[in-house]
């Protein structure tokens, strides 16, 4: 399948559904961590971190392209004029930036779950998001890199910052699975090759990666009960009042002349 | 950000090449713990634009210096030392004559004696 023309309406508001999930992880996050720019630990890592969420941005800008030329709409359109409650983001999202240990731990989980979907979508039959899965693949090889990295150094650390470390990952370990939270049109995805694989068997993988990982790190994991069961089907639907905040900054602009051309 | 740095940050050096071939220059530096941040770094500051091609990341204590003017710049009038005392046009010409090189092929060479 190469575009939308030889996709029948239900397979379309399926992947319509999908990239809207994936835009607005990319999109929220993006603009979460860009609050960094000017007080990020070290300048280094300032200018690090603010060119990761620039990446993020860009990637949620291709998704809502594809999006808006799948539903005859308009990237920005949908990007800056829905209510808060419109957003399709995982719950993992919903959390404000906090400190600098809430962001790594966030950043941590969210890239390898991102990762895990991405090698999944460059083997989508769909060409188009085949093809934009495996050029972000090659950017956010990085991400890993560097979120990899920084968990290490927090949880080597010791003191204050393990301890922040640990109980950020305590709080966003719930929310982070809703990143894998079951689609209306996943099973039209996965029997149409769209989704290679359903969400929960990507979760389960995405676990096989982290958890290892944590665990030798001394760090907090689910628990094997929590671990067995998926996420219930809220978890991109729930919003909260700092995500309504961060709406109300990012729509700012928008907002001030609405249906200008920018 | 804070203005004092960490007691075990180091400084690197960052040479950047733009394409394969082209000598290495050196582009600036960044403030790093480690070899790994300070790739890191060094990619977001001299590799983020897709500007560069390889990166070289050496940390500032790796390298040996020579300032010494005793050494770099002797009182004595040196100027034979350089290669515009002397003027080779006419011999590389007839050296490339002889090895049968294109005459417009001289035209660089032949810069080095005026």
């Amino acid at each position: 399948m190469s575009d939308a023309t030889t996709l029948d309406p239900t397979t379309r508001e399926a992947l319509a559904e999908l990239l809207l999930a994936l835009a607005d992880d990319e999109f929220v996050l993006g603009f979460w961590d860009s609050e960094w720019t000017g007080i990020a630990p070290i300048l280094e890592e300032d200018v690090a971190m603010s060119s990761v969420s620039q990446d993020e941005i860009g990637h949620a800008k291709a998704w809502y392209e594809l999006l808006a030329g799948l539903t005859d709409d308009d990237a920005d359109r949908i990007a800056f004029g829905r209510e808060p409650a419109g957003y399709r983001h995982a719950a993992l999202m919903n959390h404000a930036r906090t400190d600098w240990a809430f962001t790594v731990a966030r950043r941590y989980l969210y890239e390898h779950a991102d990762a895990a979907r991405l090698e999944s979508l460059a083997r989508s039959t769909y060409a188009p998001v085949a093809e934009l899965a495996a050029k972000m693949r090659r950017e956010e090889t990085y991400h890993l890199l560097h979120f990899d990295l920084w968990l290490r150094r927090l949880a080597d650390a010791g003191g204050e910052a393990r301890e922040r470390l640990v109980s950020s990952l305590e709080r966003l370990w719930p929310d982070a699975q809703a990143v894998f939270a079951p689609l209306a049109g996943e099973v039209i995805l996965v029997s149409t090759g769209i989704l290679p694989d359903d969400l929960e068997s990507l979760r389960r993988r995405w676990l096989e990666r982290v958890v290892p990982v944590l665990e030798s790190l001394d760090l907090p994991v689910p628990a094997q009960a929590e671990r067995a069961a998926p996420p219930a089907g809220d978890g991109r639907t729930r919003r909260s009042d700092d995500f309504a905040w961060l709406h109300s900054e990012f729509t700012m602009v928008a907002r001030s002349d609405q249906g200008a051309t920018w | 950000m804070t203005d004092e740095a960490e007691p075990q940050d180091r400084v690197w050096e960052v040479f950047r090449q733009e394409a394969e071939g082209d000598p290495m220059i050196h582009g600036g530096s960044v403030r790093a713990p480690d070899e790994d941040l300070a790739t890191h770094y060094a990619r977001e500051f001299y590799g983020r634009r897709q500007e560069s091609h390889r990166l070289w990341v050496v940390p500032r204590d790796a390298i040996v210096e020579l300032d010494d003017p005793d050494l770099l710049k002797p009182p004595f009038d040196r100027s034979f030392k350089r290669p515009g005392g002397y003027l080779i046009k006419h011999k590389l010409e007839a050296a490339k004559a002889r090895a049968g090189a294109p005459a417009a092929a001289t035209a660089e060479g032949a810069e080095v004696g005026e």
